[in-house]
C-alpha cells in the first residue's frame, strides 16, 4: 500500500499531489481561480471607483424666463445628483435628447409661473425622468425633487408673512412634522461600495463551483483515479480533504486579498467580528466547491459538470437579494436563493461588516452554511461509496467471468 | 461562393450535432428564458416590514402608524415599547426600519410647534431603504399639509390661498417609459440583451475550439462568412424570440418597432460571432472556453452602463466597456425597443457595433490565415 517515494499515504500526500499537479499540469486552472476573479474584481473597483454618481445631465425647458423660474434651475443645478447640461426650446428638443440618451430628465418651467405662484394659482412645475434606467432616474429625481421644495419654501415664508405671521412662527410652519431620516449601517449611502463587497462572494461562487467540477470531473472521467486518490489518501475522508483543501486555501487567499483592499484601500466598513466572517467565509467557499464536487460525481462528465455548474451559479447574482431584495419575490425565486452559499454568506457578511451585529443574533447563516456544507459532504461521500461499490461489483463480475471462461 | 456555402452547411449541422454547443445556443436559451428573470416577477417592493416605537400614544400619532400601514410600500409589522428591542428587530431582519414617535407629537403639533419623527431605515438595501423613506416623508407630509391648512383656515384664511401657502409651486414627477419603477422592466430588456451575448459567445466559442476532423475545404474569408451566416440561421429565431417575445411575455412595455429592433440587432450578432471565433483561437480546448467565460457575464453587464451610469465610470473603462458588443447592444436595444428611439437617435452605439463586427471579423479572418 505504501507508494514507491516512500510517503505515507494520507490527507498530506494528497494535498501535495493535487498543489503540484495544479502547477505543473493545469497553470489554466490556477489562473482560473486565482488571477482570473482578482482581475474581474479589480475591473468592479475600477467601475464603481467614483463611488457615487453626481451630476447627471438632465434638460430644462424654461417657458418662464423670471427671476423665480431662474432660481429654480440655478438650485437645482446645485445639487449634487444632477447638472443642468442643456437648455431646450419646446418639450419635443427635450423628449429626443431624452431619447438620444443625452439627458436623464427634463425639467419644464410652465409660462407665468412667477405670476401664477404670486397669484397663489398654484402652477405646476413638471419632471419628466428616464425611469428605464432605474438608478439615473431615481437619482435625478431625488435632486430635483430636493431642490423644488427648497425654491418653494422661501416662496411659503414670503406668503405667510405677507399674511402677518411673524418670521420664526412663518419658519417653524413650514414642515410641521420634519422626519429626521437615518440611513442605518450605511449612513453616507455609498450603494457602489456596498455592491463591491457583494459582488465579489458572487464572482467566487461562479469560480468555485465551476473550477471544482472542472477538477473532480478530471479525476471521475479518468479510469481508476477516483480509487487512486482514495489509496493515497488511505481513506475516504482524509483523500477527500486532501483534494478539496489546496484550493479552498487558494480561493481563501484571493478573498483575503479583494478584502483587504475593500476594507483597508477602499475603507469599508468593518464593524462586526472578524472571527465569524473569516469562519463564514470558509464554509461558503467548502460549500462551493463540494456543489462542484457533487456536479462531477452525479453528470460523470466534466463538460456536462461545468455547463450545469455555471448554468446554476452565473445567474444567482438575482437570487441572492442584492438589487432587488429577497422579501419581494416570489416563492421560487427565494427558494433557489436559499440553497445557494452565497446567499447565506453574503448574509453573515453584510452582518459581519457593514451592520455589526451582535454576536447572538450572527449565528443563523454561519449554522445555516455549516449544515449546508456537512449535508453537500454526506452527499459526496454517499456518492463515492456507491460509485466504489459499482466498481467493486463490476470488478469482481469480470474477474467471475474469467475465472468461468477458463473453467473446464 | 460555393466554399462559403459548403462551410455554412457544415457549420449549420455542427451546431445541432455538437452537443456542448447546441446545450449552449439553443437549451440555455430556452432555460434562461424561463429561469433567469424569477427574482424580479414581483416587479416592486412591497409592504416592507417596519416597527414602530409610539411613544406618544395619542389619536395623533396613532392616525399617522395607521396611514403608513395603509401604504403599499411599508407594512407595520410591529409595535414595541423602546428603541433598543426595535433595534434588536432590525438585526434579527424581521424588520428593515424603525419609526420613533417621540412624547408630545400631538402637543407640539396642536400647539403649532414643529414636531419632528425619527425614521432608522436600513440602508444597507437600497430598494428598502428607498420604499421606507418615500413612504414614510410622504405620510408626514400630507399629514403634516392637512394639519398646516386646517391651522391657516382655523386663522382666518382663505382656504384657496391656504392651499397655496402649504405648497405654492408643486412639483409633479412624471416617470416615462416604466411608470411603475418596475424591477423586471427595468433589468430585463438590458439583461436578456446580455444572456443573448454570452450564450452565443460562449456557443461559438465551443463550436470552433471542438475538434472538426471533416472540415471542408475553404479560405480564410469563406471560412468567417460561412460561419457567420450558420450562426445567424439560430439567432434568426433566438434574436426575436429574447428581444420581442420575452419581453411580451413578462409584460414588459415596448415603444419600438419589431423591424427597428431586429435592424439594430444584426451588427451585434456579427460582433460576438466574430468575438466568439477570436475567443475560440485564444483558448483552444471547448473546457478552456467554458470555464474561461462562466465569470465574467456579471462585469460584462456593469461595464454595460446600465445599472450603473457611465457617467460615473473613470475614461478608461467606458473605453474597454465600449469595445464588448454588450455595451452599444444594451444602450441602443432598451433605447430603441423600451424607449421607442428611432434608429437615427442610436446611431452611435448602432455604428459602434459595425465597427466591432467589421474589427472582430478582421481578427476572425486574420486568425483563420495563421492557422
Amino acid at each position: 500500500m505504501r507508494p514507491r517515494n516512500g510517503l505515507r499515504p494520507g490527507f498530506l500526500l494528497v494535498f501535495q499531489r493535487e498543489l503540484v499537479w495544479l502547477r505543473r499540469r493545469r497553470p489554466g486552472l490556477l489562473v482560473l481561480v486565482t488571477l482570473l476573479p482578482l482581475g474581474l474584481m479589480g475591473l468592479l473597483m475600477a467601475i464603481f471607483s467614483a463611488g457615487l454618481a453626481t451630476r447627471l445631465p438632465i434638460a430644462v425647458l424654461d417657458l418662464d424666463g423670471s427671476d423665480l423660474s431662474r432660481a429654480i434651475v440655478r438650485t437645482v443645478d446645485a445639487t449634487p445628483d444632477v447638472a443642468v447640461a442643456h437648455r431646450v426650446a419646446d418639450l419635443a428638443e427635450g423628449r429626443r435628447l431624452i431619447l438620444s440618451g443625452t439627458v436623464h430628465g427634463l425639467l419644464m418651467i410652465p409660462r407665468d409661473l412667477e405670476r401664477d405662484v404670486k397669484a397663489a394659482r398654484r402652477p405646476e412645475v413638471v419632471f419628466f425622468y428616464n425611469t428605464q434606467t432605474l438608478t439615473s432616474g431615481n437619482l435625478v429625481l431625488r435632486g430635483v425633487s430636493n431642490a423644488v421644495p427648497t425654491v418653494a419654501a422661501g416662496i411659503r415664508l414670503s406668503l405667510r408673512t405677507a399674511q402677518g405671521q411673524p418670521m420664526d412662527a412663518a419658519q417653524a410652519s413650514l414642515a410641521p412634522i420634519p422626519v429626521q431620516v437615518h440611513g442605518l449601517f450605511n449612513p453616507t449611502l455609498n450603494y457602489a461600495h456596498f455592491l463591491l463587497a457583494a459582488l465579489l462572494p458572487s464572482l467566487l461562487q461562479v469560480v468555485v463551483v465551476v473550477a471544482s467540477a472542472y477538477s473532480v470531473g478530471l479525476d471521475v472521467e479518468t479510469r481508476h483515479r477516483l480509487a487512486i486518490l482514495r489509496r493515497l489518501g488511505g481513506g475516504l475522508w482524509s483523500a477527500m480533504a486532501g483534494k478539496v483543501l489546496p484550493y479552498t486555501i487558494l480561493s481563501l487567499m484571493v478573498l483575503g486579498i479583494a478584502d483587504s483592499v475593500l476594507f483597508g484601500v477602499l475603507e469599508l466598513p468593518l464593524r462586526g467580528q472578524r472571527g465569524i466572517l473569516l469562519l463564514a467565509g470558509i464554509l461558503f467557499l467548502l460549500a462551493c466547491q463540494l456543489l462542484g464536487v457533487l456536479l462531477a460525481l452525479f453528470l460523470r462528465s466534466t463538460a456536462m459538470a461545468v455547463s450545469i455548474g455555471t448554468l446554476l451559479t452565473a445567474p444567482a447574482f438575482g437570487f441572492m437579494g442584492i438589487g432587488f431584495p429577497r422579501l419581494g419575490m416570489s416563492a421560487f425565486a427565494q427558494g433557489y436563493g436559499t440553497l445557494l452559499p452565497g446567499t447565506w454568506y453574503l448574509t453573515a457578511r453584510i452582518d459581519q461588516t457593514v451592520r455589526g451585529t451582535p454576536s447572538d443574533l450572527s449565528w443563523p447563516p454561519v449554522l445555516i452554511l455549516a449544515a449546508l456544507v456537512i449535508g453537500l459532504a454526506g452527499l459526496a461521500a454517499w456518492r463515492l461509496e456507491g460509485l466504489r461499490a459499482r466498481r467493486r461489483r463490476a470488478g469482481t463480475g469480470r474477474t467471475t467471468a474469467v475465472h468461468g471462461g477458463s473453467a473446464p | 461562393m460555393s466554399a462559403i456555402f459548403a462551410v455554412f452547411r457544415h457549420e449549420l449541422h455542427r451546431i445541432f450535432t455538437v452537443r456542448p454547443a447546441f446545450s449552449v445556443l439553443i437549451l440555455a436559451a430556452a432555460i434562461y428564458a424561463a429561469f433567469y428573470p424569477q427574482p424580479y416577477l414581483n416587479e416592486a417592493l412591497r409592504d416592507v416590514p417596519v416597527v414602530v416605537v409610539d411613544r406618544d400614544g395619542t389619536g395623533s400619532s396613532r392616525e399617522m402608524v395607521r396611514r403608513l400601514d395603509a401604504t403599499s410600500d411599508v407594512s407595520v409589522a410591529l409595535v414595541l415599547p423602546d428603541l433598543p428591542s426595535a433595534q434588536r428587530a432590525v438585526f434579527e431582519r424581521a424588520v428593515s426600519g424603525i419609526l420613533l414617535i417621540p412624547g408630545n407629537f400631538e402637543r407640539d403639533l396642536l400647539h403649532g410647534r414643529p414636531s419632528p419623527v425619527a425614521l432608522y431605515a436600513d440602508a444597507s438595501y437600497f430598494l428598502i431603504y428607498q420604499r421606507i423613506t418615500g413612504a414614510v416623508s410622504a405620510v408626514a407630509r400630507t399629514l403634516g399639509a392637512e394639519v398646516e391648512s386646517a391651522r391657516l383656515v382655523g386663522a382666518g384664511v382663505d382656504p384657496a390661498v391656504a392651499g397655496a401657502v402649504v405648497d405654492p409651486m408643486p412639483l409633479t414627477a412624471v416617470p416615462l417609459f416604466n411608470p411603475q419603477g418596475g424591477y423586471a422592466t427595468y433589468l430585463l430588456p438590458a439583461a436578456f440583451v446580455l444572456i443573448l451575448q454570452q450564450l452565443l459567445l460562449i456557443g461559438t466559442g465551443l463550436l470552433g475550439t471542438t475538434p472538426d476532423p471533416d472540415r471542408p475545404r475553404a479560405g480564410p474569408l469563406a471560412t468567417v462568412t460561412g460561419k457567420y451566416m450558420a450562426y445567424l440561421v439560430p439567432e434568426s429565431l433566438i434574436l426575436p424570440f429574447y428581444l420581442i417575445a420575452l419581453p411580451y411575455l413578462y409584460d414588459v412595455p415596448r415603444l419600438g418597432s419589431t423591424v427597428t429592433i431586429l435592424f439594430f440587432a444584426l451588427p451585434f450578432a456579427l460582433a460576438v460571432s466574430g468575438l466568439g471565433l477570436i475567443a475560440a483561437a485564444v483558448f483552444r480546448t471547448p473546457l478552456a472556453a467554458q470555464l474561461a467565460t462562466a465569470a465574467v457575464g456579471l462585469p460584462v453587464f456593469f461595464l454595460a452602463g446600465f445599472a450603473w451610469p457611465p457617467e460615473a465610470m473613470p475614461e478608461a473603462v467606458r473605453l474597454i466597456a465600449r469595445l464588448l458588443p454588450s455595451t452599444s447592444a444594451i444602450d441602443g436595444l432598451v433605447r430603441v425597443a423600451q424607449l421607442g428611439a428611432p434608429l437615427s437617435e442610436v446611431a452611435e452605439p448602432f455604428l459602434t457595433l459595425w465597427a466591432l463586427a467589421g474589427l472582430y471579423s478582421a481578427i476572425a479572418v486574420a486568425l483563420a490565415f495563421r492557422r
